[in-house]
């Protein structure tokens, strides 16, 4: 049975959660914890997400100071922290905990060899009645479950849970080759490929290891990968050491190129998804932003819907994403559903084909916008009025038959006002998707650059007569736009 | 000389056309009105860059012009000069120097307007009206990007007629914006790709929408080191997006925020829900501010996650907006979007007769030389961010107007 354990930074309860062989969102309960003890508001009850936000709440609606966090043990009550989840939890106390928990691990290594989730069970239970500040269950192998602040779940980790599972049976027989040293050397690390041994005195804890294989996380020696939630153990950058020095700085500076090798960009699935991971598990400001793999992309959760909810469905961001919780963004789920769904006429996860018109009203709300789905310029552009000057090479828009000889070739309305030395541009007979050559210029009195000069006027097509104004407009719905 | 064809002030003319000049919303804000506005709709804005001392304001409208004004610092609006196409106008931008403005019409053109000579000659062809411009300026190169509704992205050495390169996009496209070196564009089906422009422009990530509905406009913004870092989408459906092309934790840095609605959802009436017509992001202080359909325009602080300000209604849609360079100017451009016409096949002649009774197209300014004196809205946090002085009185100008009256 896979297990994690979380840890509240604030209150240091720890949750245990268990789970089968399916990606299970375990932040999901820790921030639920967290709303509801920490960041709720205790004047209106209303829950925030983090501590700034209850701060700024309460100071804008309530006009009131907060200094700390509600229900915080003591030395844990900075309002200031931006922490959400396991995210955002600063340096000093990752280094604490992972001190601990190389202790607990160390107790709980000899435990483990008669193995069983019983064992999982004493251990943790004697773990939190002995935790003082930083209660830490050592979770045999697990550097998530030793609820390393910084160290997400590794399943919960972008890209990463495939692997998690198929590496939990190898984690007993890992365990015993391992020097206490070792605490929760996570298996969910092996799949990472290319991990880096964080530093000196690692390397000969590996042994029969893949190659590059998790060093030991929770090293007290290794820099903490900052707070980044993205990243399960410094180990995971498979970078060279360089910017392992420069991680840790809370507010590196921006070190990577915005496209770190314009010549990859073409391709947009590189092989290394090294890189990706990398760039996944920066912190905040020294990210690239534009990383040089799609795998980013597939790491990156999906955009999120109105609800927050990822529209794709990625194994990793199976987290309830915070609703805005600032007055301007009003969002009760129910009006955003309501109105949401019964405006469009396409479902919300993916872009299937959709019908040619909007479902504009509903019982709650209206769409103030034209039942086609075109641009308010496609539509206003197609009016008559709007059509007069416009050359007319084919009427067709793009990918559906050509409408034919209607207003096919039209030529140059003789009523229409002619600017005081500009020329309607009459493209050669436009073949469609083909491109003009022809491109008069509009020098009055001058040759046109391209060299085209006034014969360039295509010939008039004659072809059928061009229908009277009034009878366009049907024309042209069939044709739909251009 | 006149350019413009009206001789006079906005005022006389305006008001001509409005029975009563005291209930009319047309100025609610009492911001300062360009003279000589277009006689259609605006569709786009755009203002001169910092290499150019002063500044200057293109619009380019329904009525096949692009007219550009010299904007004063005390908001005076002085006419300069006037291009034409032989199609309506849906984009202008100007190049990094200054010196020439971009337009991209229906007409399936774009042309470069070198504003010295007031030449404009012809600097790119498409199969479908061209729906946005942008000017490219890398280190190695620079260019034109136009976006057309033949879904096609194409880049334009100006002194050429071939493209100098032909992206293909999955559908038409609707909007974009360049910050070197990123682009952004976003099509029908809400299509999203964002291009990488170093070396050579070429797709970097297609997005999935964060938004349902369709898209509309697109602003990016940039982080704190002046990078561009993400951008905000807007929907038909008064919505938009804030998404960063890589954020350390997309599910809560990437959100949306709902705008230009009107009756709040606990009134038994059904919510009127407006386009999103404009984004642009304050060049300093990385506010946004949006544009929409309801004729309202709207100040934003991303990072915050509140609304700093709302203007009162216009009324009519506000179609186009942007900040002039340093931020210290806002013009929007108060004109019909055709939002809420149905136009039955037959009765186009209506419809037509319907967009004049709705009144002029005017492009408003709100601008405030002192960047203290702001004023903030409800629940906005006091951080002096909001650039805009929305009281006609706080503007030392004479140009604003008061109960209707012309002003100057």
């Amino acid at each position: 049975v896979d297990r994690q354990s979380l840890l509240c930074y604030f209150c240091a309860l720890t949750i245990l959660i268990r789970y089968c062989n399916r990606d299970f969102d375990d932040e999901k309960i820790l921030i639920q914890h967290q709303k509801a003890k920490h960041f709720k508001c205790h004047i209106c009850h209303k829950k925030l997400y983090t501590g700034p936000g209850l701060a700024i709440h309460c100071m804008q609606v309530h006009k009131e100071t907060i200094d700390a966090v509600p229900n915080a043990i003591p030395g844990r009550t900075d309002i200031e922290l931006e922490i959400y989840g396991m995210e955002g939890i600063p340096e000093k106390d990752m280094d604490e905990r992972r001190r601990l928990l190389e202790q607990k691990t160390q107790e709980s290594q000899k435990k483990k060899q008669q193995d069983d989730s019983d064992e999982y069970d004493d251990d943790d239970s004697a773990a939190s009645t002995s935790f003082q500040p930083q209660p830490v269950q050592p979770q045999q192998g697990y550097i998530p479950p030793m609820a390393q602040p910084g160290l997400p779940p590794v399943p919960g980790a972008p890209g990463m849970p495939p692997g998690i599972p198929p590496l939990m049976p190898g984690v007993p027989p890992l365990m015993p080759g391992m020097p206490p040293v070792m605490p929760g050397m996570p298996p969910g690390m092996m799949p990472m490929g290319g991990m880096m041994p964080p530093g000196p005195g690692i390397p000969p804890l590996m042994p029969g290891m893949p190659p590059g294989m998790p060093p030991p996380v929770p090293r007290p020696g290794i820099p903490p990968m900052t707070q980044a939630q993205a990243v399960s153990a410094p180990g995971i950058l498979n970078r060279p050491p360089a910017p392992t020095a420069t991680v840790p700085a809370p507010q590196p500076p921006v070190t990577k190129p915005l496209f770190p090798s314009a010549g990859q960009m073409g391709t947009p699935v590189t092989s290394s998804s090294t890189a990706s991971s990398n760039s996944e598990s920066l912190s905040a400001s020294s990210k690239a932003l534009f990383p040089s793999t799609a795998q980013a992309q597939a790491a990156v959760q999906g955009p999120v819907g109105t609800d927050f909810k990822p529209l794709n469905s990625t194994p990793a961001t199976t987290t309830e994403p915070p609703k805005p919780t600032f007055p301007a963004y009003t969002q009760s789920t129910a009006s955003t559903t309501s109105t949401t769904n019964s405006t469009a006429a396409k479902p919300a996860a993916s872009i299937t084909s959709k019908p040619a018109t909007l479902t504009t009203t509903s019982a709650t709300s209206k769409l103030i916008h034209p039942d086609e789905d075109i641009s308010l310029e496609e539509r206003r552009a197609q009016l008559p009025k709007y059509q007069r000057n416009l050359p007319r090479p084919g009427q067709a828009p793009i990918g559906n038959p050509p409408v034919g000889p209607i207003g096919g070739m039209m030529p140059p309305q003789p009523g229409i006002p002619q600017q005081q030395g500009m020329r309607p541009p009459m493209p050669p007979h436009g073949q469609y998707g083909g491109h003009h050559q022809g491109m008069p210029g509009y020098l009055p009195g001058a040759m046109p650059p391209y060299g085209q000069g006034p014969p360039m006027v295509p010939p008039y097509q004659g072809g059928p007569p061009r229908p009277p104004m009034g009878m366009r407009p049907p024309v042209m719905s069939q044709g739909g736009r251009y | 000389m006149s350019l413009f064809g009206t001789t006079s002030g906005f005022g006389t003319g305006g008001t001509s056309m409005f029975g009563s000049t005291t209930t009319d919303n047309h100025n609610p804000m009492k911001d300062i009105e360009v003279t000589s506005s277009p006689d259609d709709s605006i569709g786009c804005l755009s203002f001169s860059p910092p290499t150019l001392p002063g500044n200057f304001l293109i619009a380019g409208s329904w009525a096949n012009d692009v007219r550009c004004w010299e904007v004063q610092d005390n908001g005076q609006t002085i006419p300069k000069a006037q291009q034409m196409h032989t199609g309506p106008v849906l984009d202008v931008c100007w190049s990094d120097d200054g010196s020439k403005v971009f337009t991209a019409s229906c007409d399936k053109t774009a042309k470069m307007w070198d504003l010295n000579s007031n030449q404009a000659i012809q600097i790119a062809q498409h199969d479908a009206p061209v729906k946005t411009i942008h000017w490219i300026k890398a280190p190695n190169y620079s260019c034109v990007m136009t976006g057309s509704w033949d879904k096609t992205l194409k880049f334009w050495d100006t002194r050429s007629s071939n493209p100098m390169m032909v992206l293909q996009l999955p559908e038409r496209c609707y909007c974009a914006d360049v910050i070197y070196p990123m682009a952004v564009v976003a099509t029908a089906e809400r299509g999203l790709i964002v291009y990488q422009l170093e070396n050579q422009p070429s797709e970097f990530r297609r997005i999935e929408s964060p938004l349902k509905h369709q898209h509309r406009c697109v602003a990016i913004f940039k982080d704190k080191q002046n990078k561009p870092t993400g951008f905000a989408l807007g929907s038909i459906e008064g919505r938009v997006a804030i998404h960063y092309i890589n954020p350390p934790n997309p599910a809560k840095d990437n959100f949306t925020f709902k705008c230009h609605r009107s009756n709040g959802t606990n009134t038994s009436a059904p919510q009127d829900i407006y386009a999103v017509n404009g984004i642009a992001f304050h060049p300093v202080h990385g506010t946004l501010a949006t544009v929409g359909s309801d004729g309202r325009f709207s100040f934003w602080d991303k990072d915050a996650r509140t609304k700093l300000k709302t203007s009162e209604q216009l009324d009519q849609p506000i179609s186009a907006c942007c900040f002039n360079h340093n931020g210290n100017i806002f013009a929007y451009a108060s004109s019909y979007d055709w939002s809420k016409v149905r136009i039955p096949r037959p009765a186009l002649g209506a419809a037509r007769q319907q967009s004049r009774a709705l009144g002029w197209e005017s492009i408003g300014l709100s601008c405030d030389s002192s960047p203290d004196s702001h004023h903030s809205f409800g629940q906005s946090p006091a951080h002096g961010k909001c650039p805009v002085s929305v009281s006609g009185h706080r503007l030392p100008c004479p140009w604003v107007q008061k109960d209707g009256q012309a002003g100057g």
